[in-house]
């Protein structure tokens, strides 16, 4: 497993493009402490790789299912209101295909 | 050395639906980029995907009609991963359950029928549209989060021919289910080749070549044929084959390296947390088959049995749902089943053609041109004239009779009584025509026949006359 430290974490942050103060970091390593500590409890079961994920561990379902109506979509400027660079209506960004 | 390929198809279809399947921004095509988004499709914090009802209703459609099993429960994963042309960062998609799974379908091959099994069908969510330039990219979301089902095939097919006819009942199934457009050169239907080769008589499978997004149903036989022969030369050479994805290039009728694969993706599916599984009632899913409508197949069979139609005049008018739907509408008025077939498989295909329009664009209403049909069975006007009047009828947007009274055409004449006195007076001045005929020249039938026609002004029902004709001479 990959190490936690603050130098990964501060990576982390910086490619999703937010920061925080140090004291934050270190509660945030803290925190990953005990995770790890606690899936590291979880690995030791070595069958673990047999059981079905629980996301939902009750048996909660569901029926509904949404009627096909279209409502009004955003405007464009509203929805590209967070690009940084826009052209002809698009977001524009730097090529990402060789 | 003998080779035998090994292809399998992956087919995406885009589902014709009001709305997204997660969201309730409109699906339509050829909008203004980036005018059909809600905030989900943009992955704005504090959206929560919904399932649209429609699209599961056409999941189950195709998957019945592909005769699969179908899952009475709905689950969906993410499929992770980091690229701009979907910001969540993965597609909603059904990796562990899809919701149709072991069908087939089979395919005529020079008159042999091959089964085609179908591994999965899968609902999941279109990515947006990117178009790459020299040194930069654009985005336009309007597409991202369009319903799409994936149908995987097992690598059961061994040719492109094979390959093409699969496309085509695909295509057909998910065009008259009126699930999708399958239009392949808008992207509506979108196919994903994966083809080996192996030494004939093993059965373990070489390795996988991929070609993407090949756009025409006629490509795909070419793109394979092709790639069956560049892979063979390869073989033959002792060379290896690279897995690797490839594009097929149509003006040079080669396929084209796109990227080489190293490893398989890995896309670390997991379930979708903000989607509950949601159980499908059976009398939902009984209702979702139930509004299906007439397949093609089932169509073929009916032209044939109940409008006693060709092979081939039931296949012109299948070729196109939508002239399909015409010609239903058309036998509603007139049992004339094969005139009304040849006027639209002919003179309205080639209007439809000249003026470059579809069929439902056609002015001339259904129940306007079997009038017309009904004018010819009836003997009351011949094909140069039924001619003239549809010309008329689509020139002036007015009804057959209107027509025919304008272009001052009169009804053709069927009273044998006077048919006879006119044959009468024919023969009585043109003996010589009938010693002809005696003689064993069949030509003077038709030039009796023509004085008849010149003697009533062309108004006499051609065809009674020459029965009549034809008997005069048998009883002289």
């Amino acid at each position: 497993m990959k190490e936690y430290n603050l130098e990964v974490l501060k990576d982390a942050a910086n490619r999703l493009l937010f920061d925080m103060s140090d004291e934050e970091y270190q509660t945030l390593l803290n925190e990953f402490d005990i995770i790890v500590k606690q899936m590291n409890v979880i690995g030791e079961n070595k069958k673990i790789d047999e059981y079905a994920p629980m996301t939902f561990p009750f048996d909660v379902y569901v029926t509904y299912l949404r009627e096909d109506i279209a409502a009004t979509p955003l405007s464009r400027d509203e929805a590209l209101r967070n690009a940084q660079h826009k052209a002809g209506g698009q977001i524009k960004l730097p090529k990402v295909v060789q | 050395m003998e080779f035998e390929p090994v292809i399998g198809l992956e087919i995406h279809v885009e589902l014709k639906t009001k709305s997204k399947m997660f969201s309730s921004a409109p699906s339509v095509y050829g909008k203004e980029p980036n005018t059909q988004i809600m905030p989900l499709d943009m992955a704005f914090p504090g959206t929560l995907p919904t399932v649209n009802k429609e699209a599961v209703i056409y999941a189950i459609r195709v998957s019945n009609a592909l005769h699969m099993k179908i899952d009475n429960e709905l689950h969906f994963d993410r499929k992770n991963y980091f690229y701009s042309d979907l910001p969540k960062g993965y597609q909603i998609t059904q990796n562990l359950r899809p919701i149709g799974i072991d069908g087939y379908l089979t395919i005529d091959i020079n008159g042999e029928t091959r089964k085609i099994e179908i591994e999965r069908l899968h609902i999941e969510e279109d990515t947006c549209k990117q178009i790459h330039f020299n040194d930069f990219t654009l985005l336009n979301y309007n597409r991202a989060g369009t319903p799409l089902v994936e149908i995987v095939s097992r690598p059961d097919m061994r040719n492109g021919l094979e390959a093409m006819k699969y496309v085509e009942k695909i295509r057909s199934i998910v065009v008259y289910s009126d699930v999708s457009d399958g239009k392949m050169e808008e992207g509506s239907l979108r196919c994903d080749v994966n083809i080996s080769l192996r030494e004939k008589g093993t059965t373990t499978f070489g390795t996988k070549v991929e070609i993407k997004n090949i756009n025409s149903i006629s490509y795909i036989q070419k793109a394979i044929d092709f790639e069956i022969e560049r892979q063979t030369k390869l073989l033959l050479a002792g060379e290896k084959i690279a897995q690797e994805t490839r594009r097929y290039d149509s003006d040079k009728n080669e396929t084209i390296l796109m990227r080489v694969k190293t490893d398989a993706v890995d896309y670390k599916y997991f379930p979708e947390d903000n989607i509950l599984p949601i159980k499908l009632s059976d009398e939902f899913i009984k209702d979702a088959i139930a509004s299906c409508p007439e397949l093609m197949e089932d169509k073929l069979h009916r032209y044939k049995q109940d409008y006693h139609l060709s092979e081939y005049d039931a296949s012109l008018l299948l070729a196109n749902k939508d002239v399909s739907t015409y010609f239903d509408e058309v036998v509603k008025y007139t049992n004339n089943f094969k005139l009304a077939a040849n006027w639209i498989n002919v003179d309205v295909a080639s209007y439809l053609n000249k003026n470059f329009i579809e069929i439902n664009d056609f002015k001339l209403k259904a129940k306007d041109l079997a009038d017309l049909i009904n004018l010819i069975d009836k003997n009351e006007v011949n094909s140069n004239q039924a001619r003239n009047i549809f010309s008329k009828m689509i020139e002036d947007d007015i009804s057959a009779k209107e027509a025919k009274e304008k272009l001052g055409i009169s009804s053709q004449i069927s009273d044998v009584d006077f048919v006879k006195n006119l044959i009468n007076e024919v023969f009585s001045e043109n003996e010589d025509a009938i010693i002809s005929y005696k003689e064993g020249k069949g030509r003077a039938l038709g030039f009796l026949v023509g004085q008849v026609m010149k003697k009533s002004k062309g108004r006499v029902n051609p065809k009674l006359t020459t029965e009549l004709v034809t008997e005069e001479l048998e009883r002289r």
